[in-house]
């Protein structure tokens, strides 16, 4: 089915590029460091530039790692059912525990990334970065979370699913 | 009704004593089928940085605050929290009270949807603490990394040839501890002892220039204002204006017990002179005149703050020495006027 | 709706999501949202943004989180590991239990530099499971210790756990946390080591001195130890020397380790793009997975709190409990059993909010307690049926050996974890007095 081929591709090439993101943090706090130890000269910019690169860095994958399964769950007892009736209890947990948070997630961000972006809202230090950016990918994040869901029932659903057998191996007794 | 309400402030920190007050108050006043407020701690609904957007968006009907950690949202936010050598604290009374700083407090929160009640004020704040050099002269602030909040107050940092780091208060002990910082500001004596400063800083830098007085107070939604019946909402402001005037007696005693406890525990307390305050006087008039000749809103609050200083100048001076404070010899009121067209 | 009974539906839709095996950040997250849609109060909702924001996105503190993930990666996809315990084999090798020895101190040592218990227990598990088996220790004790010392990354400093636990203790910090969980970590380490010791003295059949002809000469292992022995000292030196003596903070201190780390794999030769790539893509999905997990519970926490459900859970264990020393005791017992069930940062992001606002209340010192939190949450990863270590063990376990076998050989550990407990609270010195000694004035 395309729209699963899509979504899996679109957060797999976000996954891709937005997890290179963390070696740039991680060097500008080195940056800042040197700057301040051996130089003597911390930056301005360091702390809320790390801080929101982090913040970015983090949510953008929560798509990513949902289509590679890597969410922590308990499956003690659903590992020990049969395929098919796992498959539905499956299905049902993307009904009842996944999609209304992924929805409210979403719905609400944006009202909060609009809000921040009308307001022109910066930091509020003598440094005054723009926030809006954060809080607008904040939205886009959850919007790819939610379509990531929609994937991944859609997979079930269609019996397309190849990641029912837990990650970890289950058969603890 | 019932209001939820929550605070900028954690449980630890003492600010928080003004917000629980003005609750306090106000379920005295108020009978309980009017209205009954819940008080949460700061932190426990949502993180100190998002009060505002709770409130704006009526997710809490109200939100203890300190105006200026909004000032990313407006400038205007700036001035109605503190000034940079400006006012002090009976300045802040005066002027809310009777020289029409209410309505701007209105003004600047009514463009986000709220309504908003002063309730608190503390008088100068501690000043600098530094770990292991005195700022005794302002060549000693230079070079040094500084925690600093607010907007002015960075700017006029800079100009003085230091560099502010932004940083949470619950950061602030570790990083001066690691020397991450070479100190920092953060309230009023009282406060900065409940955050333990006195074991991590030796020296301490008065008076607080950079933040002559404080205001804090309560943001409401404009919906949840407005469904109180008039009775109700009098005694809302009934109750702002008896902890406007607790707060600062009480702050002031127990700044006054702290700054003992300073003493004791061995913090060596420096005085800046009078011509280094001059000095900075006139960066802090400069820093102002820039920072207000950007934002007409921002403007409009000082221009109104500096006509108050203007306006109250020759009486205060004339019952010299038995006046209030000082008039400080601030930024232009003409040009900062010109601005706020 | 009263407290009581929105607390009972959350926790029982909790529990229910849980069961259904749905991802644990969702299942926190949607039960937020249900259990604000069943309170009536949809409007409580808007906090769930303002907290995911504020909380998780604009937080310094976990900064450090995605970090030191990266720095663990780059060790262990380089094979600095696998060379640091040859070389801790090879010394131990004279010793009856020697085996046994080498796997706790470089667990110990890999605990110190890194702190993801998987990567420790599967590289454990990998390189000493199977010659363990092969001359001829018991089975049980073999992967029970292999599965308990791989825990100690997340109690020894720098520690992932205790970085979010300062996160969420107002007034302690990440350095006083590291400081306090330092020496009872090292201690549940050398326990480990003395029980082994014992073991092969009483039962040396159970933990045999390896083969002669396995062993090389003394200045060759000199040689291979000292070698093999820099880079962890390094790491350990930058990470948490860096953060004590006063250089810099826990997140500056997690990007100089992840620098470093990547500078001793390219010093050693083994420097590769798509090794490289794959730790910076693993490393992303790691964090997410956590840092979700942090998203989904302080919603949950938030509108759990607004609805009154965590005033009337703490007005339980006020009932349960009068006095600081039982309360200590129910929280104890709580987490131990919350232990069986979820992991650790299902635990710490339920159960802080309920108990820290109870802990000062009753005049507790909260480092340590929140020390000893992370100790007991050690038999989280070793308690059945859901312990992570028995999984990552199950996994790299030959499939003769029986599930049942791995979980009995964990069984002394538990009791040992248990015990330490017990000294950390006869002895509250064990925690407080390297932080006192540290971040006294
Ligand atoms: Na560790
Ligand atoms: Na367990």
């Amino acid at each position: 089915m395309p729209i699963i081929r899509v979504i899996d591709g679109l957060n797999e090439t976000v996954g891709r590029i937005v997890s290179i993101v963390a070696i740039v943090f991680a060097a500008i706090i080195i940056y800042d460091v040197v700057m301040r130890y051996f130089v003597g000269e911390p930056t301005r910019w360091a702390f809320d530039l790390t801080k929101q690169l982090y913040g970015f860095y983090f949510i953008m994958l929560g798509g990513y790692a949902l289509r590679h399964q890597s969410h922590v769950r308990v499956d003690l007892v659903t590992s020990r059912l049969s395929p098919a009736l796992r498959r539905w209890i499956e299905i049902a947990g993307y009904v009842i525990f996944f999609f209304p948070f992924a929805w409210v997630f979403a719905r609400r961000s944006w009202n909060f990334a609009i809000t921040s972006w009308k307001q022109g809202e910066v930091t509020y230090g003598a440094v005054q970065m723009p926030v809006y950016p954060l809080k607008m990918a904040m939205f886009v994040a959850a919007v790819l979370l939610m379509i990531q869901g929609i994937s991944e029932v859609s997979k079930l659903l269609l019996h397309k699913a190849d990641d029912l057998q837990p990650m970890e191996p289950l058969d603890v007794r | 009704d019932t209001w939820t309400m929550t605070s900028t402030w954690p449980s630890s920190l003492e600010l928080i004593e003004i917000d629980k007050h003005w609750v306090e108050l106000v379920n005295k006043l108020v009978d309980d089928d009017k209205l009954t407020i819940e008080f949460y701690d700061g932190g426990s609904l949502v993180p100190a940085g998002e009060v505002f957007g709770a409130v704006e968006s009526g997710t809490i009907q109200a939100g203890g605050d300190w105006a200026g950690y909004w000032a990313g949202r407006d400038s205007a936010f700036s001035p109605l929290s503190t000034t940079a050598s400006l006012f002090n604290a009976v300045d802040y009374v005066n002027w809310i009270q009777e020289w029409g700083g209410a309505e701007l407090y209105n003004e600047v929160y009514g463009k986000f949807g709220m309504v908003y009640l002063p309730y608190g004020v503390t008088n100068n704040e501690s000043g600098f603490r530094t770990v292991s050099k005195p700022v005794a002269t302002l060549d000693d602030l230079k070079g040094l990394r500084l925690r600093l909040s607010g907007l002015e107050q960075g700017k006029l940092l800079k100009k003085l040839g230091g560099n502010q780091v932004s940083m949470a208060g619950g950061e602030i002990y570790q990083s001066l501890e690691r020397g991450v910082i070479d100190g920092a500001e953060f309230s009023t004596p009282n406060v900065d002892f409940s955050g333990g400063f006195h074991e991590v800083t030796k020296y301490w830098s008065t008076p607080g220039w950079h933040q002559s007085s404080s205001v804090f107070g309560v943001m409401i939604n404009k919906a949840s204002w407005d469904a109180l019946d008039e009775d109700t909402q009098e005694k809302l402001k009934i109750a702002a204006h008896a902890n406007l005037l607790w707060s600062l007696a009480n702050t002031e005693k127990r700044a006054t017990e702290a700054y003992a406890k300073f003493k004791e525990a061995g913090t060596e307390i420096t005085r800046l002179d009078d011509a280094a305050l001059e000095q900075v006087q006139k960066m802090a008039n400069e820093t102002i005149e820039e920072v207000a000749c950007q934002n007409p809103l921002s403007a409009k609050v000082y221009a109104s703050q500096l006509r108050y200083l203007a306006d109250y100048a020759s009486w205060r001076d004339a019952s010299a020495p038995f006046n209030l404070g000082r008039t400080p010899n601030g930024p232009e009121l003409a040009k900062i006027e010109a601005c706020a067209q | 709706m009263s407290g009581e009974s929105i607390a009972l539906i959350m926790s029982g839709l909790l529990v229910l999501g849980l069961f259904m095996g749905h991802p644990l950040a969702f299942v926190l997250g949607s039960t937020a949202v249900l259990g604000a849609l069943i309170a009536g109060k949809p409007m409580v909702l808007g906090i769930v943004i303002n907290r995911i924001f504020g909380d998780v996105l604009d937080n310094y503190v976990l900064i450090a989180i995605p970090l030191f993930v990266l720095m663990a990666r780059f060790l262990s996809d380089s094979g600095v590991t696998d060379k640091m315990f040859e070389a801790l084999r090879h010394l131990t090798a004279r010793v009856t239990g020697g085996l046994g020895l080498a796997v706790v101190f470089i667990s110990i040592l890999l605990a110190a530099t890194t702190g993801i218990i998987g990567a420790s227990i599967t590289v454990m598990g990998m390189m000493a499971l199977r010659p363990m088996l092969q001359y001829g220790y018991d089975k049980r004790l073999a992967t029970g210790l292999i599965a308990a010392s791989g825990c100690l990354g997340i109690l020894i400093p720098p520690s992932i756990m205790l970085i979010l636990m300062a996160s969420y203790a107002p007034g302690l910090s990440v350095g006083q946390l590291f400081a306090g969980a330092m020496i009872p970590g090292l201690l549940l380490g050398l326990l480990y080591a003395v029980y082994v010791a014992v073991i092969a003295w009483v039962k040396p059949e159970w933990a045999p001195s390896i083969n002669e002809e396995e062993q090389i000469g003394r200045g060759e292992m000199w040689r291979m130890l000292a070698i093999e022995a820099v880079p962890p000292l390094v790491l350990i030196l930058g990470i948490l020397g860096s953060l004590l003596a006063g250089i810099a903070t826990a997140t500056e201190a997690s990007a100089i380790g992840a620098i470093l780390a990547l500078l001793i794999v390219i010093l050693r030769g083994r420097f590769k793009w798509d090794t490289f790539y794959s730790a910076l893509l693993e490393t992303g999905r790691t964090s997410a997975m956590i840092l979700f997990i942090v998203v989904g519970a302080t919603a949950f926490t938030g509108v759990f709190n607004i609805t009154g459900g965590l005033r009337a859970s703490q007005d339980l264990m006020r009932g349960l409990a009068d006095d600081p020393h039982t309360l200590v005791w129910v929280m104890l017992v709580s987490v131990f059993i919350l232990g069986m069930f979820l992991d650790w940062t299902g635990i710490v992001l339920l159960s802080f909010p309920i108990f820290l606002p109870l802990v000062s209340e009753m005049g507790i010192d909260p480092l340590w307690f929140v020390v000893l939190m992370a100790v007991v949450l050690q038999t989280s990863f070793l308690s059945p049926p859901f312990g992570y270590a028995l999984f990552y063990m199950r996994a790299i376990a030959p499939p003769d050996l029986k599930t049942g076998d791995i979980i009995r050989g964990a069984v002394p550990f538990i009791l040992l974890i248990v015990l330490v407990c017990l000294l950390v609270v006869l002895f509250p010195g064990l925690v407080t007095w390297l932080p006192h000694k540290l971040y006294a004035a």
